[in-house]
């Protein structure tokens, strides 16, 4: 089976801001155009990504402005936001496997959030069940689930 | 194979009890348009796909699918917990409540139960992008419908996030088409099916 290559259509056009993207100059009939997403755009730091719900301002369109600002501080909050980046990269490098700058901010984001993972474990107890034996005890059972409520000033 | 991380993919920390709310955003669990189907139809359908970006994006979009369906569910749970008598006799509530009390059960919020009838997994890679791109369209759809109905910002702040989801993975599967066209008859792409002749 044969890899695909990089889209031409992938590379930069002059001229073009953060929310636009590149079409062929001439397209067959009777197929559906997206705008392929440009190399190197503008992205957000993690934290934001996260509350935004993508890392690319380009691609962050809010239903009648209506857009979260509240930051997320929590120790999970912060795992959930390297996760979330990584994600994030990942799907676009899924259309963008060329981008040799997003891979190694991708490799980047991964390497943090394993790093992260550790220390959170560590103090809140396993993300996984391999993970789930601590000091002779079966730690993977202890609450909360992650959909429980959790009051205000709990860990979440 | 599938590992359980014991996380959300973005927090759902809902205040305020309201099982009224709850049936409205049930939809997004077992509705047409809801994250339950979404996880299924990219999951079903990559089996079928031609080349290993297809394949990827549609295992990545769909397993992150099923994160929004963990997060709708607590939405839905959290919206529901420590009921009073008169929460369960709720206007609108009440007939969920007697088949599946305080359970979450995929069920469209016009009270149709979950059925694979609302997707496809056609085999034809082109028909399943295009309805991939359909399916992102009608879930951003619902999240804007939720917007407008419910005014619990603890809910609209995840709605928020996962509508936002909805026009990134859009935006990847028009990409991805354009990736399955490239490797096609340009004077025809739809000379054969890339999923069985190629």
């Amino acid at each position: 089976m044969n890899e695909l290559t990089q889209s031409q259509a992938s590379v930069n056009p002059i001229g073009c801001g953060d929310n636009t993207g590149c079409l062929p100059s001439c397209a067959p009939l009777a197929n559906p155009y997206v705008p392929f997403q440009r190399e190197n755009a503008k992205k957000y730091e993690a934290p934001n990504a996260l509350i935004r719900g993508t890392l690319f301002p380009g691609l962050d369109l809010p239903f009648m402005g209506l857009v979260n600002r509240q930051e997320i501080h929590t120790p999970l909050g912060e795992l959930m936001a390297l996760n979330f980046a990584m994600q994030e990269l990942g799907l676009y490098l899924d259309t963008h496997q060329n981008d040799t700058e997003a891979l190694t901010l991708f490799q980047q984001y991964s390497d943090l959030y394993q790093e992260g993972r550790k220390t959170y474990e560590a103090q809140y107890g396993p993300l996984q069940q391999m993970d789930g034996a601590v000091d002779g005890r079966y730690a993977w059972l202890q609450d909360p689930w992650p959909w429980d409520y959790v009051e205000a000033g709990g860990e979440d | 194979m599938f590992i359980y991380d014991k996380k959300l993919q973005y927090p759902v920390k809902i205040a305020n009890t309201n099982p009224q709310l709850a049936t409205i955003i049930i939809t997004q669990y077992g509705g047409p348009d809801g994250e339950l189907g979404a996880s299924l139809r990219y999951l079903s359908q990559r089996f079928a796909m031609p080349f290993p970006e297809l394949k990827g994006l549609l295992t990545d979009i769909g397993t992150e699918e099923l994160g929004h369906l963990e997060m709708i569910g607590a939405i839905v749970h959290q919206l529901t917990r420590n009921l009073t008598e008169e929460q369960m006799r709720a206007e609108g509530f009440s007939t969920y409540f007697v088949d599946h009390t305080a359970g979450v059960y995929p069920v469209a919020a016009s009270g149709a139960p979950w059925t694979a009838a609302s997707m496809q997994s056609t085999g034809d890679p082109i028909a399943d992008l295009s309805e991939d791109m359909a399916a992102e369209q009608k879930a951003r759809k619902t999240y804007d419908n939720i917007l407008r109905l419910s005014d619990d910002p603890d809910v609209n702040d995840v709605i928020k996030f996962l509508r936002e989801r909805e026009i990134v993975h859009f935006q990847r599967f028009g990409e991805a088409m354009q990736l399955l066209r490239e490797k096609l008859d340009q004077k025809n792409v739809y000379f054969m099916n890339p999923a069985l002749d190629l």
